[in-house]
């Protein structure tokens, strides 16, 4: 980590070592490792009914979600996560699938930008964590998800985006950057996969104080609220059931992710 | 007629979810390397694989692994819930009073949601205020520890505005090795199967 060292060397000098760091920094950086601000704001998240509304502090969010190939290059540094070396407790065995037996001298998957799938929650959490990131958030998420695709006005475009993607099937995933870009210069957060989010598990379904029933309940009284203008919720309530059948070292092949970072 | 149509496409969804995921490509392998001697024997079933360090109630350092060749009874709690908790503790109670000579070296684990408010200190407190023994370990640990070992355990939770945490309540049985063998959703539940799970990890 660059930290200025703190010695008598005069305000200019130490200017000129900061900005040869960055730039060093800078050209290092693959480009699937950018990321985007996400604004502070506040949203309604689906599951808290009509009236709460949901601070979201500024953070910053991958690009584009985790290739392929970012995860081999993952797997190398990191070979406890390796299909045949993970542990089962942290990933079941549908874990990197779809890879070649031999993937380590695969030229194809090395190039291959397709998101990865077939990753459990404690993969990701992991692959996060060395890059010196994060997985988003629960809110972080659906917030930086409700911005347009960059040029749209009309709410109804995202909506056809998800509905068209839920509809279709897609048994082979195009490359990252091919459905859309938002708002905030984020690609496909429709389109291409389901992510994980770091708190999937956060929707709480057997406690004290919401019956497993009611909180079911609360998921239809969403889904009953849904006229043809608002198809939008009817896409939440599919992903927020989607995300509370899961659990942590779950695979599957329409699952990848991407990585969020704090502002301090 | 709209409700049963989202209903039964979610349905869909999430079975197409456990049918995609594809064929066992390897199992069984050895174990990758693991930080501590003690943890390189461990099943790959075996929780105790998250190495995490924990703070037990009397403040000293404590990892899972420690829990090994134990039978194990274990929760997740905070000790500022004034509904669920203390009926969640009582049914661990109601279950240790049923113990006898053979269960001797059965713990009970209550690992604590809230990782800002149940300092050691406080656990202590809460222990003695609930009169619990030398055979139950209260734990507090950082966020992605709670967090972590949420998931291996299964049990969801959110925390609220006002600090508190909704979660689910249960209760789980490891055997000697860390690996769960029965798990109970559920406040106010009789001890008979617990009991009956524990009878067959001892």
């Amino acid at each position: 980590m660059l930290k200025p060292v703190e010695t008598n060397i005069n305000m200019s000098f130490k200017r000129i070592i900061w900005i040869i760091g960055v730039l060093l920094i800078g050209t290092k950086l693959p480009a699937q490792d950018e990321m985007k601000l996400i604004p502070a704001g506040s949203y309604k998240p689906f599951i808290k009914g009509a009236t709460e509304k949901l601070v979201v502090e500024a953070f910053m969010l991958d690009k584009y979600a985790v290739t392929n190939a970012d995860f081999l290059e993952f797997v190398k540094a990191n070979p406890a996560w390796a299909p045949d070396k993970v542990k089962a407790l942290f990933a079941d065995p549908g874990y990197l699938s779809h890879w070649p037996e031999d993937y380590l001298g695969d030229k194809s998957l090395e190039a291959n930008k397709a998101p990865v799938v077939n990753v459990s929650w404690f993969a990701a959490n992991a692959y996060c964590k060395w890059k010196n990131k994060r997985l988003p958030t629960m809110h972080e998420w659906e917030y930086a998800a409700l911005a347009l695709p960059k040029g749209e006005t009309d709410s109804a475009s995202l909506t056809r985006i998800n509905t068209d993607w839920y509809s279709r099937k897609t048994p082979q995933h195009a490359e990252v950057g091919s459905s859309y870009e938002n708002q905030y210069g984020i690609w496909d957060m429709y389109g291409l996969i389901w992510e994980w989010v770091y708190d999937f598990n956060s929707v709480v379904s057997n406690d004290a104080s919401r019956s497993s029933e009611e909180v079911v309940a609360g998921l239809f009284c969403g889904s009953a609220s849904l006229n043809a203008s608002d198809a939008s919720d009817y896409a939440s309530f599919i992903r927020f059931s989607y995300r509370g059948s899961l659990k942590g070292k779950y695979t599957t092949r329409n699952m990848g992710f991407r990585c969020a970072k704090s502002i301090n | 007629m709209k409700i049963a149509v989202v209903f039964s496409f979610a349905v869909l969804l999430s079975f197409s979810a456990l049918a995609q995921s594809g064929p066992a490509k390897s199992c069984c392998s050895s174990l990758a390397a693991s930080p501590t001697t003690k943890q390189q024997d461990l099943l790959e079933t075996s929780i105790y694989q998250l190495d995490h360090q924990w703070k037990d109630q009397y403040n000293q350092p404590f990892q899972l692994v420690e829990l090994k060749g134990k039978p194990v009874v274990m929760t997740m709690i905070f000790t500022h819930c004034e509904y669920a908790c203390p009926m969640m503790v009582n049914d661990l109670k109601n279950i240790e009073v049923q113990l006898t000579k053979k269960h001797k070296d059965v713990e009970f684990v209550l690992i604590s949601f809230d990782h800002l408010r149940d300092t050691p200190e406080r656990l202590l407190e809460y222990a003695k205020a609930q009169g619990l023994g030398e055979n139950w370990i209260l734990l507090h640990g950082d966020a992605e520890q709670v967090k972590e070992i949420s998931l291996v355990l299964d049990i969801s939770y959110e925390q609220m505005e006002n600090g508190a945490f909704a979660h689910a309540n249960k209760k789980l049985v490891l055997d000697k090795e860390g690996t769960i063998v029965f798990e109970l959703e559920g406040l106010q539940t009789k001890p008979k199967a617990i009991l009956d799970a524990l009878n067959k990890v001892l």
